[in-house]
C-alpha cells in the first residue's frame, strides 16, 4: 500500500524525520518496502500562460508557442503535448533548468524552429508517477513564479500489509496505527450518516456471499475533471485521474479502505440484484475486456445482466460517463473467500477485490458512503436522495476477547504492569468490560487471548523483553542418528576424492531409465511447472548424471561425485535415501611417480567397500557391465554406462555409475566394538600363479578357493591380473590369476612342510573344478 | 715381534686413513685381519714367542688390534656418510609430492552442518519428516485458513492424490508433537517446495532450517536469547538481531529476523533471514485433536518456533550472486569448499 506523508498528515501529527516514522512502522510490524521522494521540483520552473499556438511548419505533432513567463518578453517554446488551450497555465521550465537526474534544458532548434526551454507534464517534474500531457495548473496561478513555490516535496511510503492487517488499507486506519503507536490523537473529516431506508424489491441480495448493501442516489451531477488537490493526492500514489466522480470514489477507498463503485443511474434497469453469475453470462469490464463469467463469481445485475463483477470490476456500459447526470454509488460487503476465488479465476486483481478479499470494516461501509456523497455533492453538484437503500444485515463485528495479565507476562517473559497493559490495548480502540475486552469492528484479527498479548508486545517492543538461554541435554533420536551416519558417510566418501553433489529432486518422465519398473511405480505431480520436472525422481541417476555432464562441458574432464539424497516410489516406502556416486576420467590428480588411473568399475567398487564396510554378495547382471551388490545396511548396482549413454552426457572416457539404497545403514547406531585379541603366532603366506581359462572369472576362483577347506586358510587376495593377447607368454584366450594365499594357526607355528601340503592339496581343487593350471 | 707389531700399526693406521673409498677401505681390511691379513698372520706366530715374553707380546698384540679395528671402524663411518651423501644428490625433493585428491563438500552442506552443530550444543535434537505431505500436516494444522493463497495450484505443487509436497519444512513441527509429548527441542533441516518459476533468486525446491521448542514456561524471552545466541556464534560477535513483529498464521506472536553482521559485508544493512514466533493456540489445539489427549494443552505448555532457508543465507555468507549455482555441481565451485 503506498501512503503519501504529505496526504496522511492531515489526519494525524507525524514525526518531523520520515526516517523516525519508517522505523515506527516497521518495528511495529508493518515494514516500509519501499520510500520515493516526489514534489522536489526543479529549479528554474516557472508557472507561464500560453498566449499563442500555431502549428509547427515542419512537424505535424508540433505546435509553436509563444508564452508569458512574467519576465515582460513574450518566450517562443515547441512542443509535441496536445492537452492544453491558449489562456492555460502551465510549468515551463528554462533553460539550464535540469530535470529528472540529468536533463538539462538549453535553448535550440526543433526542426528548424528556436525553442527556448520546455513546457512539462507531472512525470517530467517527478510530480506523479504517471501523466500525459502538459500539466495544467490552476487559473490563479501568478505568471512567473517559481513553480517549487506552489508544490510541496512528499514522500511516498510503500507499506507491506501483513494479511492479518487489513485495517492499515486506508490512510484513516494508518494514521489509527500511527496515533497508537506515537500515541497521538486522530482526526478524521466529519461525515454524519444520513437516514436509512430499506430498499425493498430494489435491491435483492441472492447470495450469502453479499449479506450487506447499501445505494445512495445522487441525481444532478456535473461529470467532469477533478480539481487539482484531488489529482494531485491520486497521482501522488500512482492513480490516474479519470472524472471527478471516479475520482471521488477512488479516493474515498483509499482514506477508509472501502471500495466503492459508481453506477449511471440512467444506464441500469429498475434494481439492483446480488447473484451468482451464471454460466455463460459475459460483461465488457471497465478495463475494456470482455470477462467470461462462471457460476462462481458474484456479481451486481440489474433484471437483465451482470453490471459489475462484485467487490472487483464495474461494467463498461454502466460506468460513469461524461453524460452522467444521476448516479447510484454502491458500498457493500462481501465475503472475502468468495473475492479472492472470483479475483484469482478471473486473473482481475484490483484495489478493490484486494482489499475485499482481506476483509473490510462492516461499519465502515456506510461511514464511507456517506463521505465519498459529501465529496459528490461539493466537487460535482447535485442533490444526494436524503435516505440511504439498505439491504441486508451488517455481518457481525466486534468481538470480546478476555485477557488475563497474568498469563501475558507469563508468555512474554517480561515484567509488565496491568496499568500499562490496559493503556496499549486502549490505544489501539479496544475498551474494557469487566475482565473482558471490546474489540473495534475494524480488527477481526483480535479473537483470542493470545491475540491481544501479541498486540501488547508489538506495541511495548521485543527490546524490552529480556533475553534468555536455557539448555537441557536432548535424547538422541533416530534423526541424530541417521544425521550422524550421513555425516560419517559423507566424509569417508571426500577422503576417497568424491565431491558431494546435491541435484534437482524432479525429473522428466522422458530422462527415467526405461528398464526400470516401469513409469507406473514413479510418483507424478499433477500440477508440475514443465514437462522437465513432472516426475518425483525415484533414483539419483538422472540428476547425477546431469552434472557430470555439466561438468564435462564446461571443461572438467574428470568427474567425481556423489549425492547422497531422497528418491521417490510408489508403495509401503515412499521416500527413501539413495547413495549414487559417478565418475568418469582420471581417479586422482596426475601422479608423476604411478602415472595417471583412468576410473573404472573396480575404482569405483573399492570405494563402496571401503566406504560402506566390505561388500558381502556380488552377482552379475544379465547385460552390459552391471553388477548387484549387497552388504551390512545396503544394497544396490554398479555399473559402467554404455556407449550411447556416455554420448549422450559429453564424455569420452568410460563413465561409472554406482547407486545404492542406504536407509538401513543410516538407521544402524553406532556398534559397539569388542577387540579380538591378537595372534600370537605368525602367518605364512603364499603367492600362487594360476593359467585359468579366460571365461573363468574372479569370483568363481574365489567361491572355489573357499568351498575347498583348506586347513589354516585364513585370507584370499588377488595380487595380479595378466594376460597376453598376442599369445607369446600364455595363451591369448586364458588368463594368468595370482593369489595371495595367507595361513595361521590361532595356536602355534605352521611348518613349511604343512603349508606346502596344503597348497598343494588347493591346487588339486582348483585343477579339478576349474582347470586351473599352475604357472611355473 | 715387538718392532713388528710396532711397524704394522703405524702402516696399517696410514693405510686405513688413505682409502678413499669403502671397496678400497674392505681391501685394507682383509690385507689386515682378513683370514690371511698380516695381523692375523703376526697373531699366529704368537705360539713361537718365548713363555716369558709372551704376556708382554700378548698385551701389544691386542692393544695394536684394537688400535687397528678402531682406526677401520672410525674409517668405515666417515665413508659411510660420504657415500650415503653422495647417493642422496640424485634424489630430487623438490619434485611434488604424491598426494591423493580429497573431495570437497556441497556449501548447503558446509552450513547445515554448521547450524546443526550450534543448535546441537544448545540442546536441541534432530528431526525428520515426509516431502510427500498431507493438506493438513502443511497447512490445517498450522493453522493456515482453507483459502489461504499458499494453498493454491500456482504456489503449491500436488499429486494427484491430492497430496503435496510440503511448502515449508513446518510441517515437521506438525510430525514431531503427534508422536512425542513436550519437552519438545527438535531442528530440522530439509527441502521444502514452491510453484517458483526458477531464476538466479529462486528455485522451486530448495533447503529450509526448522526449529521447535515447546515445555513448560517458554517465553517470549527464549526464543530472542536462543536465536540470539544462534546468530551470533554463526556470524560472529559483533551480530546485531533485530526481531521486527510480522505476521504467520502458526505463531502469535510472529516476528521477522533482520541480521546485520561485518560477515555478511553489506555493512549497515539489515538482512532478513528468518521467521519465528511464539506456536499459535491454535496449533496446539490441532496437535491435541489428532493426538487424542491434552499433552499439548496451550495453558500448560508454550514454545517458540523458527525457519529459514539455507540457500539464501549461503547466498550472502559465501557470495554466490546466482542461487541456481547450488544445483548445477560444478566441481570447479564445490572445490572451493574444501573438506
Amino acid at each position: 500500500m503506498k501512503i503519501s506523508l504529505d496526504w496522511l498528515k492531515e489526519y494525524v501529527a507525524l514525526p518531523a524525520s520520515p526516517d523516525d516514522l519508517s522505523a515506527r512502522l516497521t518495528d511495529g510490524g508493518t515494514e516500509v518496502v519501499g520510500r520515493a521522494r516526489i514534489g522536489d521540483v526543479p529549479a528554474k520552473v516557472v508557472v507561464a500562460q500560453i498566449l499563442s499556438r500555431e502549428q509547427h511548419p515542419n512537424a505535424d505533432r508540433l505546435s509553436v508557442c509563444q508564452v508569458d513567463d512574467g519576465s515582460g518578453h513574450p518566450r517562443q517554446i515547441v512542443c509535441g503535448a496536445k492537452n492544453f488551450q491558449v489562456g492555460d497555465k502551465v510549468p515551463l521550465a528554462l533553460p539550464g533548468a535540469v530535470l529528472g537526474a540529468d536533463f538539462k534544458i538549453k535553448s535550440g532548434k526543433l526542426r528548424g524552429v528556436v525553442s527556448d526551454g520546455m513546457m512539462c507534464s507531472a512525470k517530467e517534474l517527478g510530480l506523479a508517477e504517471d501523466a500525459e500531457g502538459l500539466l495544467i495548473l490552476p487559473p490563479e496561478s501568478a505568471v512567473g513564479v517559481e513553480l517549487r513555490a506552489l508544490f510541496q516535496p512528499d514522500e511516498v511510503f510503500e507499506l507491506e500489509v501483513t494479511p492479518n492487517r487489513p485495517d492499515l488499507l486506508g490512510y484513516w486506519g494508518v494514521a489509527r496505527e500511527i496515533g497508537a503507536l506515537l500515541g497521538n490523537s486522530v482526526q478524521r473529516p466529519v461525515v454524519s450518516l444520513p437516514e436509512e431506508r430499506p430498499a425493498g424489491s430494489a435491491v435483492t441480495l441472492e447470495d450469502p456471499s453479499c449479506p450487506f448493501y447499501t445505494a445512495r442516489i445522487i441525481r444532478g451531477v456535473k461529470v467532469g475533471p477533478s480539481p487539482e488537490w484531488l489529482r494531485q493526492r491520486l497521482e501522488a500514489v500512482g492513480l490516474r485521474s479519470i472524472n471527478n466522480i471516479v475520482d471521488i470514489t477512488n479516493f474515498v477507498l483509499q482514506e477508509t479502505g472501502q471500495p466503492l463503485h459508481a453506477f449511471d443511474l440512467a444506464k441500469l434497469g429498475q434494481c439492483v440484484v446480488v447473484r451468482s453469475a451464471k454460466e455463460g453470462e459475459t460483461m465488457v469490464a471497465l478495463d475494456g475486456t470482455n470477462v467470461q463469467l462462471t457460476e462462481r463469481d458474484l456479481v451486481i445485475a440489474d433484471q437483465d445482466r451482470p453490471v459489475a463483477i462484485a467487490g472487483i470490476m464495474g461494467g463498461v456500459e454502466t460506468g460513469v460517463s461524461e453524460g452522467t447526470t444521476d448516479v447510484l454509488l454502491e458500498s457493500a460487503w462481501f465475503a472475502p473467500s468468495r473475492i479472492r476465488k472470483s479475483s484469482r479465476e478471473l486473473g482481475l486483481a484490483t484495489d478493490s477485490s484486494y482489499r475485499f478479499e482481506r476483509r473490510v470494516d462492516p461499519l465502515g461501509v456506510k461511514v464511507a458512503s456517506a463521505r465519498a456523497t459529501d465529496l459528490i455533492l461539493e466537487l460535482a453538484g447535485g442533490t444526494a436522495d436524503p435516505q440511504l437503500l439498505v439491504a441486508g444485515e451488517i455481518p457481525p463485528n466486534g468481538a470480546t476477547v478476555s485477557f488475563d495479565p497474568a498469563r501475558c507476562r507469563a508468555l512474554l517473559g517480561l515484567a509488565i504492569s496491568d496499568v500499562e497493559m490496559e493503556d496499549v490495548l486502549r490505544r489501539l480502540g479496544l475498551e474494557p468490560t469487566g475482565r473482558d475486552w471490546n474489540v473495534p469492528s475494524y480488527r477481526a484479527d483480535l479473537t483470542r487471548e493470545v491475540d491481544l498479548i501479541e498486540e501488547v508486545i508489538r506495541l511495548v517492543g521485543i527490546d524490552r523483553v529480556p533475553a534468555q538461554l536455557r539448555g537441557f541435554p536432548a535424547a538422541v533420536g533416530v534423526a541424530d542418528v541417521r544425521y550422524d551416519n550421513a555425516q560419517k558417510l559423507r566424509e569417508r566418501l571426500r577422503a576417497q576424492g568424491f565431491s558431494e553433489a546435491r541435484t534437482s529432486h524432479f525429473v522428466s518422465a522422458q530422462s527415467l531409465p526405461d528398464s526400470a519398473l516401469g513409469l507406473d511405480h514413479v510418483l507424478s505431480i499433477r500440477n508440475p511447472l514443465g514437462a522437465e520436472q513432472a516426475m518425483l525422481r525415484p533414483s539419483l541417476m538422472t540428476g547425477l548424471l546431469e552434472a557430470a555432464a555439466h561438468n564435462l562441458r564446461h571443461g572438467v574432464a574428470d568427474v567425481r561425485l556423489f549425492e547422497l539424497g531422497l528418491v521417490f516410489a510408489r508403495g509401503e516406502r515412499e521416500e527413501s535415501t539413495n547413495l549414487a556416486l559417478v565418475t568418469t576420467g582420471l581417479r586422482d590428480a596426475v601422479n608423476w611417480q604411478e602415472g595417471a588411473l583412468e576410473s573404472d568399475l573396480a575404482d569405483v567398487k573399492g570405494v563402496i567397500a571401503s566406504v560402506l564396510g566390505g561388500i558381502d554378495v556380488e552377482e552379475r547382471g544379465e547385460k552390459g557391465l552391471m553388477l548387484r551388490l549387497r552388504g551390512r545396511g545396503y544394497e544396490g548396482t554398479l555399473l559402467r554406462l554404455s556407449r550411447a549413454q556416455c554420448e549422450r552426457i559429453g564424455a569420452k572416457s568410460p563413465v561409472i555409475f554406482a547407486e545404492l539404497s542406504v536407509d538401513a545403514l543410516l538407521d544402524a547406531p553406532a556398534p559397539t566394538v569388542r577387540v579380538t585379541p591378537l595372534p600370537r603366532f605368525p602367518a605364512v603366506d603364499r603367492d600362487l600363479s594360476l593359467l585359468l581359462s579366460g571365461s573363468t572369472d574372479f569370483a568363481q576362483l574365489r567361491q572355489s578357493i573357499q568351498s575347498s577347506r583348506i586347513p589354516h586358510l585364513q585370507n584370499v587376495e588377488l595380487k595380479d591380473v595378466f594376460t597376453d593377447s598376442t599369445g607369446g607368454k600364455i595363451a591369448a584366450d586364458q588368463r594368468s590369476l595370482t593369489v595371495t594365499l595367507t595361513f595361521r594357526d590361532a595356536g602355534r607355528t605352521l611348518t613349511a612342510e604343512e603349508v606346502d601340503r596344503a597348497v598343494q592339496s588347493l591346487c588339486d581343487h582348483l585343477k579339478s573344478e576349474l582347470g586351473a593350471v599352475l604357472r611355473s | 715381534m715387538r718392532e713388528e707389531l710396532q711397524s704394522l700399526r703405524e702402516d696399517a693406521l696410514r693405510e686405513v686413513l688413505s682409502a678413499i673409498d669403502l671397496p678400497a677401505l674392505e681391501a685394507v681390511r682383509v690385507g689386515l685381519v682378513g683370514r690371511s691379513g698380516r695381523l692375523t698372520r703376526l697373531s699366529e706366530q704368537m705360539r713361537h714367542v718365548s713363555a716369558e715374553d709372551r704376556p708382554e707380546i700378548g698385551k701389544l698384540l691386542h692393544a695394536v688390534r684394537a688400535t687397528i679395528t678402531s682406526a677401520l671402524e672410525e674409517r668405515l663411518s666417515v665413508l659411510q656418510a660420504a657415500a650415503e651423501e653422495a647417493s642422496l644428490s640424485i634424489i630430487d625433493p623438490t619434485l611434488p609430492g604424491v598426494s591423493r585428491r580429497v573431495g570437497s563438500q556441497h556449501p548447503l552442506q558446509v552450513l547445515e552442518k554448521r547450524v546443526v552443530g550450534i543448535f546441537r550444543r544448545m540442546g536441541f535434537a534432530l528431526a525428520e519428516g515426509p516431502d510427500i505431505e498431507t493438506e493438513w500436516h502443511c497447512f490445517d494444522a498450522l493453522n493456515t485458513p482453507p483459502d489461504h493463497p499458499a494453498r493454491n495450484e500456482q504456489d503449491t505443487f500436488y499429486l494427484p492424490d491430492g497430496r503435496l509436497l510440503r511448502t515449508h519444512t513446518s510441517s515437521v513441527q506438525i510430525r514431531t508433537m503427534e508422536n512425542q509429548p513436550p519437552p519438545v527441542r527438535i531442528i530440522a533441516p530439509g527441502a521444502a517446495y514452491r510453484r517458483d518459476e526458477v531464476d538466479a533468486t529462486h528455485l522451486a525446491q530448495f533447503t529450509q532450517m526448522e526449529g521447535l521448542y515447546v515445555d513448560q514456561d517458554v517465553t517470549l524471552g527464549d526464543l530472542k536469547g536462543t536465536l540470539e545466541y544462534f546468530f551470533r556464534e554463526l556470524f560472529g560477535p559483533d551480530t546485531k538481531v533485530r526481531f521486527r513483529p510480522h505476521f504467520f498464521p502458526f505463531t502469535e506472536p510472529s516476528y521477522e529476523i533482520d541480521v546485520r553482521a561485518a560477515a555478511l559485508g553489506g555493512g549497515e544493512r539489515w538482512l532478513e533471514l528468518a521467521g519465528c514466533g511464539m506456536v499459535d493456540p491454535a496449533v496446539f489445539e490441532q496437535i491435541n485433536t489428532r493426538r487424542g489427549d491434552r499433552a499439548f494443552d496451550p495453558d500448560k505448555v508454550s514454545g517458540f518456533a523458527f525457519g529459514f532457508g539455507l540457500e539464501r543465507l549461503a547466498m550472502i555468507l559465501f557470495g554466490v550472486s546466482d542461487i541456481r549455482m547450488f544445483v548445477e555441481n560444478d566441481q570447479r565451485f564445490l572445490a572451493q569448499f574444501p573438506a
